[in-house]
């Protein structure tokens, strides 16, 4: 009978920094989900993830040899990510800046149900995240979608954790400010829901 | 009703409060209905994102393949920002070393000086050639002149002597010891910045 042997990641490590491609593979595989996730929550387009992530792990693969045994992989792969992803979209540009802005020019003609869909609702989240600077969305992304705690997020952006509570708090107070709207509409909705 | 603690109800939120810090927030949270009503925006925030679903990647098989299509040969074997850390250290050895060999020069030619005023090199005072002093050369000068006389010519060659001799070494020392208490205050403030966070754990 044929044993399985399961390498841990501190061994896979090892062998991808003696340069061993297929070890590194494996690491790929095990990152590639978190790693795709957190850049396509910076940038919201699944192709731009795709490539970011592509152009992360060709970056940790180059700089392997310097990267620290006994510290976090994961967290060094999201400070690359989060780089990656954000020179990306500062060179595709497709994202603007003003996202959230232009939508809500869009929505009279919507009409007030249209609101309420659920692609309308997810669109609006999406476009108020991405109307973030880079720095705050990203803490917000590593906290809110990978769970990360503070002094994880610490470590993968290196950073002080006084400036990811910081960053942390202002995300929070500015989306809260751009959706308090949608908020609003949407208890109204359930309070006329059950009031038929 | 103690002050409200909304600048720690993110961390809060996120279950990064410990200690009596945490307590502090409990217990303010019962009773005051302001913060307990951020508190709860916060969460609803926190559903609000969540609403976004997940996206449909490739599989990890696949974009492992992609990515080692790609993958350079070489691989760099030291990082700039390594560079930089090695170089941030490397400022306070480097100034050190420039106290200590300034030091050790200073004590040296001090004690040669002495000796050859001692005569005790005098079989190697031609090679070490000492010649005749030019501490005081300006006031030699202004003393032949009759400028200066007495009193006054032994003063202007002690001031010259301790301008030409000492203030150039306690300008250096001061120097160095500025850009030492320099390096220390920037490495301090960068310390307590991130031991500022700490502060959440009580």
């Amino acid at each position: 009978m044929a044993m399985v042997i399961t390498l841990d990641e501190a061994e896979l490590i090892t062998k991808a920094q003696r340069g061993e491609r297929n070890a590194f593979s494996e690491l790929v595989c095990i990152h590639a989900q978190g790693v795709r996730n957190v850049i396509y929550r910076m940038c919201g387009d699944l192709q731009i993830a795709e490539d970011a992530a592509q152009e992360t792990f060709i970056q940790a693969w180059t700089h392997l040899p310097s990267f620290r045994p006994g510290t976090s992989l994961r967290n060094w792969l999201y400070r690359i990510a989060v780089n990656a992803a954000t020179d990306l979209l500062r060179k595709e540009k497709r994202i603007l800046p003003n996202a959230l802005e232009d939508l809500q020019l869009q929505d009279p003609q919507l009409g007030p149900e249209a609101l309420f869909f659920e692609e309308e609702r997810t669109g609006l989240i999406q476009k108020a995240i991405l109307s973030l600077p880079e720095a705050s969305r990203a803490v917000l992304v590593l906290r809110e979608y990978e769970e990360m705690s503070y002094h994880e997020i610490a470590n993968a952006l290196d950073i002080p954790v006084g400036t990811v509570m910081s960053r942390l708090n202002y995300a929070r107070k500015t989306l809260k400010a751009k959706l308090e709207h949608r908020l609003f509409v949407q208890t109204e909705v359930e309070h006329v829901d059950t009031r038929e | 009703m103690s002050t409200h603690v909304s600048e720690w109800l993110n961390a809060y939120h996120d279950g990064e409060l410990h200690g009596t810090q945490l307590h502090r927030v409990e217990a303010h949270l019962a009773e005051c209905d302001l913060c307990q009503a951020e508190l709860e925006s916060l969460e609803s925030l926190s559903d609000l994102l969540h609403e976004i679903p997940a996206p449909e990647f490739t599989s990890a098989k696949r974009f492992a393949a992609q990515v080692n299509l790609r993958l350079p040969h070489k691989q760099t074997n030291i990082s700039g920002k390594q560079i930089l850390e090695i170089g941030w250290w490397m400022i306070p050895v480097g100034i050190l070393g420039a106290w200590v060999f300034i030091g050790t020069s200073f004590v040296l030619g001090e004690i040669l000086s002495a000796a050859n005023n001692l005569g005790l090199l005098s079989s190697i005072s031609g090679w070490l050639a000492f010649g005749p002093s030019s501490d005081i050369y300006w006031s030699a000068t202004l003393g032949q002149f009759g400028l200066l006389s007495g009193n006054s010519l032994n003063w202007a060659e002690t001031t010259e002597t301790f301008t030409r001799l000492s203030l150039p070494q306690i300008s250096l020392q001061v120097s160095i010891a500025l850009l030492y208490l320099s390096w220390i205050a920037i490495w301090w403030v960068r310390h307590t910045r991130q031991e500022h966070g700490q502060l959440l754990e009580g």
